[in-house]
């Protein structure tokens, strides 16, 4: 089997790296790069739990092949801290008991830096809306969107 | 899950794509936004040699405006085409359907042209192929038989696209381009009916036009859902209104959308219209909520987007 070059910017860093043709960006991100905060749970785009930004947009990586993303500039939980501070929303989610189990948070997290990033009040209907391109099986969703009102108060 | 081992191929033509699929014989998918194809792909429910990616064909992802209406590229997200003026102005019904399709992020990376080609569905099908063996192969994967209703003739899969329907409403037709040349079709002739290969597409072609007119229209979406968000319709309605004027298409049952059409709007004609969907609906056992209850949904969304509408007077 072939593989496929494919030059990625992720957090801020060039990486060049062979794949297979059917690699999932998820499983490069995780396998490859080791940033294991992007996490694998439902597999077939339902759940949300392995959004990253691609190109600043919210998407699913379980369903993106990484030989579609070459030359894309990727951020994953682990590249929102700056240095040894954490993102707003990092902070709002822990201020805010957001995380029970902590499997969905990441996806979470970045869902809702999508939103501020596109809209940086939102009221909390429009919140409410777009975390809910995500499942929490725990089922705290209130304090996540408390968490995110928190966080849109706060200059990043 | 691991996908299943393929070829990626980029194309940056639409000859380029067209000679890529028959390079592989036709055993290739085009991929575009890929939120439906990597899942099947997943599940194994087809295997093919190659995907083509065709999100890098310059033109497909533009929306523009010629002779009275609006012509969308097949690889607009749902998102950009909801946020859309002329959408929103104009197109009510669809702006509807658009943002009530699945959640926000699935809209940023999905496609209208996959949108309307998404594949049926049903509860017996889109399973791992373990559990498809154990059970036994039905009609839509290769088999003999229907695993929902013995003894039916053709597959009952679901159509469930939120956008078609509304699309349907306000008259608008598909480009579609292959290997023997271009056509260009209203979309209710995508539908064959028969859920096995629902889309009357024929080999390698793929969409690369919807051409909506242009024309300032009433219009309203409704959707019959269990969770609110990341949800297929498990009966979707959609009304588009212009003057005396109406279009109602009923999604979620069955393999394609049924088409209505109101001459004259009023209460009487709303009910007969609502009590005819309700007959010709024929759900069955292959969503997550009873087929009795989806069948009386019918009637109460078609009447319900209709008062919404203020239609017939019966706001």
């Amino acid at each position: 089997m072939k593989t496929v070059r494919v030059t990625l910017e992720v957090n801020n860093e060039k990486i060049r790296l062979e794949v297979k043709p059917y690699e999932t960006l998820l499983e490069t991100l995780r396998e490859r790069l080791s940033l294991t905060g992007a996490k694998e749970a439902c597999s077939l785009g339902s759940c949300g739990a392995c959004t990253i930004l691609l190109n600043g947009t919210p998407v699913r990586s379980c369903l993106i092949l990484t030989p579609e993303v070459d030359g894309a500039s990727i951020t994953t939980i682990e590249g929102l801290q700056k240095g040894d501070k954490l993102h707003p929303l990092q902070e709002a989610f822990m201020e805010k008991g957001a995380v029970q189990c902590g499997f969905c948070t990441s996806g979470m997290i970045i869902t809702a830096k999508g939103l501020l990033d596109r809209n940086s009040k939102p009221d909390k209907k429009a919140i409410i809306k777009t975390m809910s391109s995500n499942i929490c099986r725990c089922t705290g969703y209130k304090k996540i969107v408390e968490a995110v009102e928190e966080a849109s108060r706060r200059p990043e | 899950m691991i996908l299943p081992r393929f070829e990626y191929k980029k194309a940056r033509t639409i000859e380029e794509a067209l000679e890529l699929y028959s390079r592989y014989n036709g055993e290739a998918f085009y991929l575009a936004g890929g939120t439906d194809l990597i899942p099947l792909l997943k599940l194994r429910l087809f295997n093919p040699r190659a995907v083509i990616d065709i999100k890098g064909i310059q033109g497909l992802r533009a929306i523009s405006k010629k002779a009275g209406s609006l012509i969308v590229g097949p690889n607009v997200t749902l998102y950009e085409l909801k946020d859309n003026l002329e959408v929103r102005g104009y197109l009510p019904c669809l702006s509807e359907s658009l943002d009530a399709t699945s959640c926000e992020t699935l809209q940023m990376r999905g496609t209208i042209g996959g949108n309307i080609l998404q594949n049926t569905r049903c509860l017996q099908y889109n399973k791992s192929l373990e559990w498809r063996t154990a059970r036994g192969f039905c009609y839509k994967m290769g088999g003999e038989t229907c695993n929902v209703v013995p003894g039916v003739r053709s597959c009952l899969s679901n159509y469930c696209g939120d956008n078609a329907p509304a699309l349907m409403t306000v008259d608008a037709k598909v480009r579609l381009v292959g290997p023997e040349g271009e056509r260009t079709v209203k979309i209710e002739k995508l539908f064959s009916g028969d859920g096995k290969i629902p889309f009357n597409v024929k080999k390698g072609e793929f969409i690369t036009e919807i051409i909506i007119p242009l024309k300032k229209t009433d219009g309203a979406y409704e959707k019959l859902t269990v969770r609110g968000s990341i949800d297929y319709p498990l009966v979707g309605v959609a009304v588009t209104a212009k003057d005396d004027y109406a279009r109602i298409a009923v999604t979620g049952i069955g393999p394609s959308p049924r088409l209505y059409e109101l001459k004259k709007i009023n209460v009487k004609a709303i009910n007969d219209i609502a009590d005819k969907a309700y007959e010709d609906a024929r759900p069955v056992l292959n969503a997550v909520l009873t087929p009795a209850y989806r069948k009386k949904m019918v009637r109460v969304l078609i009447k319900k987007a209709c008062n919404r509408l203020g239609l017939g007077g019966s706001k």
